[in-house]
């Protein structure tokens, strides 16, 4: 740490209006969020672009700043390989994992266990998740607090509970919707304020020539040298976090599930996906990156001005105060806590839903009402942050957060992720492996961290240091155990039938196509129609349009259809999923019932834009 | 002073060679069930965004590394 309060007064003004700002804004969507599907799903309605800005809000935490910098200012350019790696696993996701979710309508990933596997499998995973939910809030807070407390000038618990208390208030009242659009604020604030650094640090050397002469060759690499040094090499950084780390992040994280569902359509999802990591990404790299990359071009064009042996923790904070004048310096520290507040809320919003879809709904109480489901998940979300605040003081009993983060990820993440991967990518995987893989693959796990000499033939040459073996590489061993273990038990026990798992597998993706239209999809392309709606009397859930446009969108009858809001920067929060009714002879209109209107928001006068889904 | 192979081309090498990997095995299954349909002319669409990023990322490695060597 700096061992003194930094910043000015001006600084913590623009902080507490920043709060201020963001409790105001998040509280206001609350009013979207009237049923568990809008609170949790966001009613299935939003655009990819906003569906791309909240998975950057989501996964860029204030963790990603101060650890991403502190290797950056350690080893250079390398720090951005965590990054830069997730491609190779779009097909299984974009094709695979996301059509799954989509079509077969689960609330949860625990959800998808239970009926891919049995409830013995829901269970263990509804555990897992919800530990390394919880867990993972509660790391949140510990680096925002400890980034804060120096500047607020308060005690770091005291830190930790103000803004769980400001996290909790607009949670519990927002739901998904909240999240999405605080996201969509917080993902521009905190990307404008890492470029933003990134240009005032230039400027405080004297431009991008001094910036490039004053870094090493070594320094300007973009991945890590092959196996050394032993708590930081490429190899090992490919297996943990590009392996284990990004099928995790795609495939397990609830919350990041959770806004994928949230996504209109699986095309829509599809677009958020290749976007973020295509083009987002590698923004976000030099975001989390470019005050460490500073911080050692400043050690080495003004000797002094900062301590080449500082903490590399503190590069951020160290950074960001000397380039930026008061009050800029406050905006930047409350980027931070964009990124670490847009994590947070997903976190909290998809524990709650892992709570009430896997634990509350199906076993305590099934017969209640939506809105009674809706009120517990607000008190849940409540609830699960306060548990966040009270394990902060565990996770801070580790050496560092860096430490806390990398144990908590190898600890929770591969079990999922290998039963995940094995559940959809091979029919053959069976209930008893899945919970062997828990429990077995677990146990394999825990005797590989007590007995590193079984690390060693994965190792890659890497040196197995005393006290801290194999930080990163333990990571394919757990991988590799659990995947045997997987594999061995499938082998020797039998498989549910095929026409159990219909639509669960990538084998079968038109079978889950199938349960989500209720019917065979209608694959012929068409075209979008505009239309103005008018109000119909009926008690069904179709919408009423002419022969004409029905032939424009290459529909029928029976056909999903998504009407939408025509103005494209509401992003579809005014839009709803129906069915095509029985059609009319009035082109350009369309019918639907009072419901509808209220559920879609639509306002009178306004055109919607009508497609074809699937 | 000269980088070693190790520290410059091999780690790139593996990153696109085991990467590699999973990621044609990820094409040859969604192509191989269908879940990407060539006969769709959204899904061809799709199917070239994914050889693009492969291609894209390669390329960004490549030049940096490049860059970093010339320098």
């Amino acid at each position: 740490m700096l061992g003194e309060t930094v910043g000015t007064g001006l600084d913590q003004i623009v902080i507490i209006v920043y709060f201020a700002g963001i409790l105001l804004f998040g509280s206001y969507f609350g009013r979207y969020a009237k049923t568990t599907s809008d609170f949790f799903f966001g009613g299935r309605r939003f655009a990819w672009w906003l569906i791309t800005v909240s998975i950057v809000a989501t996964g860029v935490g204030s963790h990603s700043f101060i650890k991403y910098s502190s290797k950056a200012f350690e080893y250079g350019f390398s720090s951005t390989m965590t990054y830069m790696n997730d491609w190779f696993f779009m097909p299984f996701f974009m094709f695979g994992w996301l059509p799954i979710i989509y079509y077969t309508r689960v609330g949860s990933i625990p959800e998808y266990f239970e009926r891919r596997f049995n409830r013995t499998a829901r269970g263990l995973a509804t555990l897992m998740i919800l530990l390394y939910m919880i867990g993972y809030i509660s790391i949140g807070f510990l680096t925002l607090a400890t980034a804060l407390y120096q500047i607020l000038g308060i005690p770091l618990m005291w830190t930790v509970v103000v803004i769980a208390v400001l996290t909790a208030v607009y949670m519990h009242f927002g739901g998904q919707t909240s999240v999405i659009f605080t996201d969509l604020l917080q993902g521009f604030i905190l990307l404008f304020a890492g470029l933003f650094l990134f240009f005032l640090g230039l400027n405080y050397l004297g431009g991008f020539d001094v910036f490039w002469d004053a870094l090493s060759p070594q320094a300007k690499l973009p991945l890590a040298d092959f196996n050394r040094p032993p708590d930081f090499n490429f190899v090992g950084i490919f297996w943990q976090d590009g392996f284990a780390g990004s099928v995790g992040f795609l495939f397990l994280n609830q919350g990041l599930i959770m806004r994928f569902m949230a996504a209109r359509s699986v095309n829509e999802g599809r677009k958020a996906a290749a976007i973020n990591v295509l083009f987002v990404l590698p923004v976000s790299a030099i975001v989390v990156s470019n005050a460490g990359w500073i911080g050692r071009a400043i050690v080495n064009v003004f000797p002094g001005t900062i301590d080449p042996n500082l903490d590399p923790n503190d590069i951020f904070v160290e950074v960001t105060n000397l380039v930026a004048r008061p009050g800029v310096f406050g905006f930047l520290i409350a980027a931070l806590s964009a990124a670490l507040m847009s994590t947070v809320d997903t976190l909290v919003n998809a524990s709650a839903a892992v709570f009430v879809n896997d634990i509350y709904r199906p076993i305590v109480k099934k017969e209640r009402s939506d809105h009674h489901f809706l009120e517990v998940a607000r008190w849940v979300s409540v609830g699960v942050t306060a548990l966040g605040v009270l394990l902060v003081p565990v996770f801070n009993s580790f050496e560092t957060i860096y430490e806390a983060h990398g144990w908590f990820h190898s600890t929770f993440t591969p079990p999922l992720v290998v039963a995940v991967f094995l559940g959809v990518f091979w029919k053959r995987f069976t209930s008893a492996a899945v919970i062997a893989t828990f429990t077995a693959g677990a146990g394999l796990m825990i005797l590989g961290q007590l007995f590193p000499q079984l690390v060693t033939p994965f190792a890659h040459g890497i040196a197995m240091q005393a006290g801290k073996p194999y930080i990163y590489i333990g990571a394919l061993y757990n991988i590799f155990v659990c995947t045997l273990v997987g594999v061995v038990v499938s082998l020797v026990t039998g498989s549910k039938p095929s026409k159990n798992i219909k639509g669960l597998t990538i084998f079968d993706i038109q079978g889950a196509r199938e349960i989500f239209k209720g019917g065979k999809p209608n694959d012929r392309e068409g075209e979008k129609v505009m239309v103005n709606w008018r109000e119909a009397d009926g008690a069904d859930d179709t919408v009423g349009l002419s022969r004409t446009d029905l032939d424009t969108m290459a529909a029928e009858p029976g056909d999903l259809v998504y009407l939408c809001d025509r103005r494209k920067w509401l992003g579809g929060l005014k839009s709803l999923h129906s069915v095509m009714g029985e059609p009319h002879d009035e082109p350009g209109i369309v019918y639907m019932t009072n419901q509808q209107v209220k559920r879609g928001l639509f306002v009178k006068g306004k055109v919607l834009v009508v497609e074809k889904e699937m | 002073m000269i980088l070693e192979f190790s520290r410059t081309w091999l780690p790139y090498i593996y990153l696109y060679g085991v990467g590699g990997i999973f990621f044609l095995v990820g094409l040859w299954i969604i192509l191989r069930y269908r879940s990407l349909n060539l006969q769709l002319k959204r899904d061809r669409s799709w199917f070239r965004v994914l050889l693009f990023g492969f291609v894209w990322y390669a390329m960004i490695h490549a030049v940096v590394i490049w860059a970093a060597l010339r320098s």
